[in-house]
């Protein structure tokens, strides 16, 4: 039973970045329509910028708004250099294009930082709590990591229900037509989608990283979890990307505890098979499928 | 004042629209009138900005917006209500007017919401409903409404009787005739519906295969029999 709960314990913390990082899929997919694989590259290479301010000022949470500002240029970049570009292609060309991308961050990061393992400080102590004289596997790290996951998409809700952004960024993304027609900006709004979804996956990487440490392909894993969860979720929903994120983080901490970390990325690609052939629009979607 | 001189649009090698000219009066509704495929919502497409014409122009009060994408055309005063109830049925019927006009100040935007809800009272009542909770006819009222809070000086209103009963039309109609004619704002009404959109419009035109083959008074288009069965069909 103690092992039960402190795998369980554990999942949560991995779960809230898996949240995060479907999230940052969902907003690139309401805005684009397009499944941007280049999230985790993205991801990498901002908390690769937030380590080098680490180590230049010894501050943890400069390094994590550098990261941010990175998230949102690099997103921004992405979307003008490399999206624009191929939107004129259908979709499937700009899903490979952003397959394009992450092969390139992760390569310029290797350039750049070399490809070892580095070490990404915590702000907090990362070892288990102690309750009643026993080490529980929950640490005040992953509280941390959970608590930051819920404040980011407190934000991001109040962002997106209650500001004239939000309401622009949602109109553009279910009528672009009636939403240009009323003055919205619809192009802005899809630069919005992607500055906003590389500060989330920036945020994402930055969590994650002193808990799996940081090279240009550590977060590859990710993108199997992340993208399950945001699938999963309906890709088109904000409440299922965190629901399915979290979700999934238990499943494979679980996973893992009982058997072997090998096979938490089997799981996730059973899960995805299996939410494709019983509900393929998604649990929190209510339009209908989107056939392949 | 909206302009329009010597307007000709093409989709590849179809010309669906040529050399329309047309002068929409503020305080009053203007009707075009045809049967399917005229070219009816093509011209109130390339007076929106979402289709570029080939050749013409078009003025809105003296400015000239031909070619403009619909954003700025709208910041100029031309407000567009598509055709088939143009709301989102995925925001709620607030944020659905609300939408209409972000670039307004607040105070702007307030008048606009009250004097909406003014004329369309249901919308207030649910404002924080979805709106595809709405029926028809209130799903019209919004798509006119999110079209008012841009604070149109010309409204452009393609088929809104499209699926609605007769009575539900009129009424519509009737309001924005009323509209109009308080408001000064101009309206080009378009519609299939040729007898109702006579009744509340001064003057109209009549399209065929994309040109105008009759303009005047309405009361004079709606008396010729010869046009009628010609080219409205009844």
């Amino acid at each position: 039973m103690d092992t039960f709960v402190n795998f369980f314990l554990g999942g949560f913390a991995n779960g809230a970045v898996i949240a995060l990082m479907a999230l940052a899929l969902v907003l690139v997919w309401r805005s684009s329509r397009v499944v941007n694989f280049a999230q985790v590259g993205q991801a990498m290479f901002t908390s690769f910028v937030g380590l080098t301010v680490v180590d230049l000022t010894g501050s943890w949470i400069l390094g994590l708004v550098i990261a941010i500002a990175a998230g949102a240029v690099l997103g921004l970049i992405i979307h003008f250099l490399v999206m624009r570009p191929v939107r004129r292609a259908d979709s499937s060309g700009a899903i490979i294009a952003t397959f394009g991308v992450l092969i390139a961050l992760q390569a310029l990061a290797a350039m750049i930082w070399g490809g070892d393992p580095r070490a990404y400080p915590t702000p907090v102590s990362y070892s288990g709590i102690t309750v009643f004289g026993r080490v529980i596997a929950i640490t005040p790290y992953d509280i941390f990591v959970i608590v930051a996951m819920v404040i980011l998409v407190l934000i991001l809700t109040i962002v997106l229900t209650r500001t004239k952004l939000g309401l622009s960024m949602r109109a553009s993304a279910f009528n672009p037509e009636v939403a240009r027609l009323s003055g919205v900006r619809v192009s802005r709004m899809l630069a919005a989608g992607w500055i906003i979804a590389g500060m989330v996956g920036a945020v994402a990487g930055v969590l994650v990283a002193p808990t799996a440490t940081l090279s240009p392909n550590s977060f590859d894993i990710f993108l199997v979890f992340a993208f399950t969860a945001a699938v999963i979720g309906g890709l088109d929903s904000l409440v299922g990307a965190v629901t399915f994120g979290i979700g999934t983080g238990l499943l494979l901490s679980l996973v893992t505890g009982y058997s072997d970390a090998s096979n938490a990325a089997l799981v996730a690609l059973i899960l995805l098979a299996l939410n494709l052939w019983f509900k393929p629009e998604g649990a929190f979607n209510h339009h209908k499928a989107r056939s392949v | 004042m909206l302009t329009i001189e010597n307007l000709s649009v093409s989709y590849g090698s179809v010309q669906a629209l040529r050399d329309v000219s047309l002068t929409v009066p503020p305080g009053r509704v203007t009707a075009v009138i045809g049967a399917n495929g005229a070219g009816k919502s093509t011209l109130m497409r390339t007076l929106a900005g979402l289709v570029r014409p080939r050749s013409g122009t078009v003025h809105m009060n003296g400015e000239d917006i031909t070619g403009m994408s619909p954003e700025d055309i709208v910041r100029r005063g031309v407000a567009l209500v598509p055709e088939g109830r143009s709301t989102i049925p995925d925001l709620t019927v607030g944020e659905n007017l609300r939408l209409g006009g972000l670039w307004r100040t607040s105070a702007q935007r307030n008048a606009s919401e009250s004097r909406v809800f003014a004329l369309f009272p249901i919308l207030a009542e649910r404002r924080s409903m979805r709106a595809d909770t709405l029926s028809g006819g209130e799903r019209q009222q919004l798509a006119i409404g999110r079209a008012l809070m841009c604070g149109p000086q010309a409204l452009l209103l393609d088929e809104p009787s499209l699926g609605l009963a007769p009575l539900i039309v009129t009424q519509i109609l009737e309001l924005v005739e009323r509209l109009a004619r308080e408001s000064g704002m101009a309206v080009l009404l378009v519609e299939q519906n040729a007898a109702t959109a006579l009744r509340v419009a001064k003057t109209g035109i009549v399209l065929n295969l994309g040109q105008i083959v009759m303009s005047g008074r309405a009361a004079d288009i709606a008396s010729d029999e010869q046009l009628r069965h010609a080219y409205l069909g009844y």
